[in-house]
């Protein structure tokens, strides 16, 4: 029977695994004292109660102008690999929000998350990798990734993992690292390492992999290093792949790659020309633009422009075509138009 | 219960209460606890009345005067006499275990009363319920919404971004290609305008060295023969057979002359000495003879020369000794004229130097031969 009294007892605990968060505007402080505490236990259920508060970005504010993060930092160096696990939740959650990125950057937790890079749990290790792709969304991001030299063990790591998870996570964070800076990367042998994915059994990991080929092809010495390790041939085998992404990616890394002489006599050489002029007429936009501009580029050189003569008209209906977008659809007139002014070009 | 009058009541204290003994109470059982309550009580009161004593009290009465207790309050009350006291004491045996207390419940009184609320008296629970539920289930929803939305937002912007990426990737890969064109048509421009260049450049320096050519041999042409000419000037082109009698046979000559002259001179020197001899002593016998003859001296001259003459041929033949100087000293001109011929210029100056030292003793000598051949 309830008595009238009120209980001199605590109230039940409905959730064991978490600490009983404080009401309102003590609940940060109060856990940030429980993450310093010696308990183990209390250190857990601290940081479980953190990683649902984290959701909100007011509370990520908040944690951050109190110190929290420093503390995080601490933890993640923890014995206990559950601490370190949940340590790296909380951590990638606080990234998916732009306020937890600015966070990352201040204060300075891309460097003590990389020292978990070579951590045991594989659980922790995929957080980290979360954590560090949904840093490098916004370009400050990549770049503090790049600064601290972390590409050369993500490359290393994109090796070694087998994970199909990880290796994709590993890829989605080098992509977009090389579309800001690809000269470390290309150091570090990546364009060798993406040649191998390229051929992966996984068709996210080959879409990725050619993804990130792309990036890395856009800058002059990435070019030249795709024509140097024969990655040409792989990606015009890829342009008959059956998924469709596939397929477009391949087609932008060749666009990049065939932009120099050599990439494009490898390319004439390799028969890319067919595969592009199917990709015409893929379903996806953005593979059709790649295959045109990449067959622009094919028909700079007198070959590549012999054999293109024939398909000019296949250029001129994409001229007249019209798409939902209006970008869109100007951008593939464009591209058309350019790509039949090349293709028509006497010296 | 028998309910009675309070004023009859024994519990009810009635008059003075102030010189009452306050008593046990009737709930207090423990003698021990009496006791020392009591003796407490009495240390209490000892003390306050050491205290009192202390305490200043009021001063002794004036002379003739007594104090007098009087009561001033509103309602007076009569102060009886001290009341009889008689201690009493009872006490317990101390060690006996008194047991517990029943537990007091009043006896039960009134009327029970029972009530019941039977299912669905009170309130409907699907009912009420709802409306708890709707909101409930209402903020549970809209919160997931919110997350949806956001998550959704987060893909639409990614969407675009992807979009504009692939925008800038077609457009970018446009600028590079052009950007290719354009390096490579500077790159050929350049190549073509470095190759002209260097073609200019050559056919310039392939005239230069014609002209430099032709001028040169021109230049060249005159000067083998000055060359030649100032190397045969300066002697540098000699003939050796010339140059060999120059520098062989000549000195040789010059050395074999100036003996032969040494040798002359030393043959004249000896005739001189000879002749100065002869001439001492034909002068010696002359001037001892003088007296005696006086012989025509200018038909001697002719002879005096000729005689020096043949002396001095004599000197010539240095092999041909003293003994052959005198002889031939009598040859005839023949023999003079034919020495004459055959002197160079050079000997012909000595021999005239020597001539003319001789004319001396010329006269003495033609003298002294004329004796000779007189005698």
């Amino acid at each position: 029977m309830a008595h009238s009294q009120n209980s001199m007892e605590f109230p039940v605990n409905i959730n064991t695994t978490q600490i009983t968060t404080a009401y309102g505007h003590r609940a940060l402080p109060k856990l940030k004292e429980e993450l310093q505490s010696e308990d183990l236990q209390t250190r857990q259920k601290a940081l479980m109660a953190l990683c649902d508060l984290m959701h909100d970005p007011e509370c990520i504010y908040k944690a951050m102008s109190i110190g929290c993060m420093e503390n995080l930092k601490v933890l993640l160096k923890d014995s206990n690999s559950m601490v370190r696990i949940k340590t790296t939740e909380v951590l990638y959650i606080t990234a998916s929000h732009s306020v937890g990125r600015y966070a990352f950057l201040e204060h300075d937790i891309v460097l003590a998350l990389s020292f978990l890079l070579n951590d045991l749990s594989p659980v922790c290790r995929r957080n980290l990798y979360k954590a560090y792709m949904q840093l490098v969304q916004v370009p400050r991001g990549a770049q503090e990734i790049i600064s601290k030299g972390l590409i050369s063990p993500l490359v290393w790591k994109l090796q070694v993992e087998r994970e199909e998870e990880f290796q994709e996570l590993i890829l989605d964070t080098l992509v977009l690292c090389l579309r800001e800076d690809a000269t470390e990367a290309l150091s570090s042998n990546v364009v060798l390492v993406l040649k191998q994915k390229l051929l992966s059994v996984n068709e996210n990991i080959r879409s990725k992999a050619a993804h990130a080929l792309l990036n890395v092809s856009i800058s002059r010495e990435g070019k030249k290093q795709v024509c140097k390790f024969d990655v040409i041939p792989i990606l015009v085998h890829l342009l008959k792949d059956p998924v469709e992404h596939v397929k477009s990616n391949a087609a932008g890394a060749l666009m990049f790659a065939t932009v120099i002489t050599e990439g494009k006599y490898a390319a004439l050489e390799a028969q890319a020309i067919s595969p592009l002029l199917e990709l015409l007429h893929s379903p996806m936009t953005v593979a059709r633009l790649n295959a045109t501009k990449a067959l622009t580029m094919l028909a700079e050189a007198p070959e590549g422009r012999k054999v293109l003569q024939v398909h000019v008209p296949t250029f001129r209906a994409m001229e007249v075509e019209s798409h939902e977008k209006p970008q869109v659809a100007e951008a593939l007139q464009r591209a058309a138009r350019i790509a039949v002014s090349v293709i028509e070009f006497k010296p | 219960m028998r309910y009675g009058n309070i004023m009859y009541d024994r519990r009810v204290i009635r008059g003075n209460t102030y010189a009452l003994q306050t008593g046990p109470l009737l709930g207090q059982p423990d003698s021990l606890e009496l006791q020392r309550q009591r003796e407490a009580k009495k240390r209490a009161l000892a003390r306050k009345q050491a205290q009192e004593q202390l305490r200043p009290q009021t001063p002794e009465p004036v002379e003739g005067r007594k104090h007098v207790d009087v009561q001033t309050e509103l309602y007076l009350e009569e102060i009886a006499d001290r009341i009889i006291e008689v201690d009493m004491e009872c006490q317990t045996d101390a060690f006996l275990d008194r047991p517990p207390t029943p537990l007091f419940i009043p006896a039960k009184t009134g009327k029970d009363v029972a009530t019941q609320i039977l299912e669905g008296e009170l309130f409907d629970f699907d009912l009420e319920v709802k409306p708890v539920l709707e909101v409930l289930v209402g903020k549970i929803i809209e919160q997931s919404l919110l997350e949806v939305m956001e998550e959704e937002e987060l893909a639409n912007l990614r969407a675009s971004q992807r979009e504009y990426e692939e925008l800038r990737n077609s457009e970018r890969a446009e600028v590079q290609r052009l950007e290719e064109q354009e390096r490579r048509h500077r790159e050929e421009k350049e190549r073509r305008k470095k190759q002209q260049w260097e073609i200019v450049h050559k056919h310039n320096e392939t005239s230069q060295k014609i002209a430099a050519r032709a001028f040169a041999q021109r230049y060249l042409a005159d000067l083998l023969p000055s060359v030649f000419g100032s190397l045969r000037d300066s002697g540098y082109f000699y003939d050796p057979i010339e140059r060999d009698i120059e520098i062989g046979f000549l000195p040789w000559l010059m050395n074999e002359v100036e003996k032969t002259m040494e040798y002359s001179m030393v043959g004249r020197t000896v005739l001189d000495m000879l002749i100065r001899e002869v001439v001492e002593k034909r002068l010696y016998m002359y001037e001892h003879k003088e007296e005696t003859h006086r012989s025509p001296e200018p038909e001697d001259e002719p002879g005096g020369p000729g005689a020096v003459t043949e002396s001095l041929e004599a000197s010539e033949f240095p092999e041909q000794s003293m003994s052959q100087t005198q002889g031939l000293v009598l040859d005839g001109d023949y023999v003079q004229r034919t020495t004459y011929d055959r002197r160079s210029s050079q000997e012909r100056k000595f021999m005239e130097e020597t001539e003319l030292l001789e004319q001396d003793e010329e006269s003495a000598m033609g003298k002294s031969l004329e004796e000779e051949e007189l005698s």
